[in-house]
């Protein structure tokens, strides 16, 4: 009996957390072009239900209406199987994610997680560096050249910085003794590790935006330059799905950033519920990307080579010797 | 001395993202102004300036008569040769046009049939929004000139949305005396 109720209870938590993050690019959109316009002095969506609040919806329907075209060159079996290996190890990290300390429900102990794995940022890591096997596959299976020259820059993107995120979050294993997200976010019940760790903060943070593509690090889909980059040659439910699995990986950018160094669901001055404190964490750091999206400019790329290997990997070295130096 | 210390707040400002901050302050401010987006068709209009010259309209004088005598001056000064008066004689005795038609898929709304009427009977009103599917409706003869609906009274003025295809509404131009749109772009 008690094998069946957490049975129940994890399964519920893991349909609950899919339906959760397929969900969240509605709202999320919608957010961004109202950002968006209101940053240019627009304002945004207004025409389909209350000051556009359906209009995502309106999008979604339109494209799964679409039609499905898949180049006559294309390879298709991994042109079909793209959009899915980038949609997928998103999700699977967030199995490893905590949202907040247990909490009782009708006299049953309910976790805030679905796992509490103790290496479980080795696991974020190395999950989220497959993602890039779904960007690559895409455009080298579209047989498009704007395509391939967006995976080939994702790839060469990947490869640069994830190396100095690895490196920049050593320092918050070092101070928290542990590498799971759980113990890490114990550790800063009084201080937050933004505070020891701002160089970490900010390669972990630079670096994020690289991972997740975004402006001014999205050369992969530069629209300028590239047509779409890798999902170039998509349309319909499979764009839909690149789209969505861009968005849960903003998030799931933010939600790391807020579990390594602003304390996860530990609040401050105001006594809000940890779950809250921790959402609201989350969204200024959603709300950070969209602003930076609308503020600056693509990197070129050289650029962002640049950056990546000049810059974050030796500040990154120089922090962990730092950290080393005064933490132990 | 001061060149130095230019220097070194420069060389701060660089290593702090200073430029970067400074873009970021932009933007915020800007979400937080007014757009300047029209939502044209649905809720607001754009009503013209009154020197606007949109769509012709002939007047009627106290009487109700309509003031044109035919004269045909109009058609003669018409750079676009669009105008086109046949003058017959009413009860009364007086010149007036048989037939008066403008064709304004030709009209290039110079306004110099205005200037040349001797007798105040034509002018560009301010309304803009008749376009067509077919250019044989935008000739349009003398009564629905001088019937336009509420035209002659508004002095031309802009009617309903025709775009708007719920309600039936007159849509409330929010300044009469013309749009400004460099009003809400804040510059430095
Ligand atoms: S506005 Fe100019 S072009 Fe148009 S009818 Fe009058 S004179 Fe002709
Ligand atoms: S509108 Fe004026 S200019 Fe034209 S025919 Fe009539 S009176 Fe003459």
């Amino acid at each position: 009996m008690e094998l069946i109720v957490a049975l129940g209870v994890i399964v519920f938590k893991v349909a609950l957390l899919i339906a959760i993050l397929l969900l969240l690019p509605l709202p999320l959109t919608w957010l961004e072009r109202k950002i968006a316009g209101h940053m240019q002095q627009r304002m945004g969506p207004m025409r389909v239900g209350w000051h556009g609040l359906l209009q995502p919806v309106a999008d979604g329907i339109k494209l799964l209406t679409k039609e499905d075209h898949i180049p006559a060159e294309a390879d298709r079996f991994l042109f079909k199987l793209a959009p899915i290996l980038a949609l997928a190890p998103p999700f699977v990290v967030f199995a490893a994610i905590p949202f907040g300390e247990t909490v009782s429900v009708l006299g049953n102990e309910i976790t805030l997680y679905i796992s509490n794995l103790n290496v479980a940022l080795l696991f974020v890591f190395a999950v989220i560096g497959l993602e890039v096997y779904g960007v690559i596959f895409g455009g080298w299976a579209a047989n498009s050249k704007y395509a391939v020259l967006g995976s080939l820059r994702t790839c060469a993107q990947m490869i640069s910085y994830e190396i100095p995120m690895g490196f920049a979050v050593i320092g918050v294993v070092m101070l928290a003794q542990s590498m799971s997200l759980l113990d890490i976010v114990r550790a800063q019940t009084d201080v937050w590790n933004v505070v020891y760790q701002p160089i970490g903060f900010f390669v972990f943070f630079v670096a994020g935006l690289a991972e997740a593509q975004r402006i001014p690090f999205d050369l992969a889909e530069a629209e300028g330059d590239l047509g779409a980059g890798f999902h170039t040659e998509y349309s319909g439910i499979r764009f839909a799905l690149f789209m969505v699995s861009e968005y849960v990986v903003m998030v799931l950018v933010s939600v790391l950033t807020v579990i390594l160094f602003f304390g996860g669901w530990n609040g401050v001055l105001i006594p809000l519920p940890p779950l809250l404190w921790f959402l609201l964490k989350v969204a200024f750091f959603v709300y950070l990307f969209m602003w930076f999206r609308f503020t600056f400019p693509r990197y070129r790329y050289d650029q962002l080579m640049a950056i990546g290997w000049k810059v974050l990997l030796p500040l990154s070295l120089a922090n962990i010797i730092i950290s080393g130096v005064v933490f132990s | 001395m001061s060149r130095a210390l230019d220097k070194a707040g420069r060389w701060i400002g660089w290593a702090f993202f200073a430029d970067l901050a400074n873009g970021l302050a932009l933007t915020f401010g800007y979400m937080f102004s007014r757009p300047v987006t029209m939502q044209y068709p649905d809720k607001e209009k754009w009503l013209p300036y009154s020197r606007y010259r949109g769509h012709h309209f002939l007047k009627r004088d106290d009487e109700g008569e309509i003031k044109c005598v035919a004269c045909e001056l109009c058609a003669r000064i018409c750079p676009c040769d669009c105008i086109e008066v046949v003058p017959y004689e009413d009860e009364k005795g007086n010149r007036r046009p048989a037939k008066f038609e403008i064709d304004t898929a030709r009209c290039l709304f110079c306004g110099l049939c205005e200037d040349a009427c001797p007798a105040d009977a034509i002018a560009l009103g301010q309304q803009y929004e008749f376009s067509s599917f077919s250019s044989r409706d935008l000739v349009i003869g003398r009564d629905d000139l001088l019937a336009k609906p509420g035209k002659a009274m508004t002095g031309g003025g802009v009617v309903a949305a025709r775009l708007n295809t719920e309600r039936d509404v007159l849509v409330e131009a929010s300044e009469p005396r013309g749009y400004n749109w460099w009003r809400n772009i804040r510059r430095k």
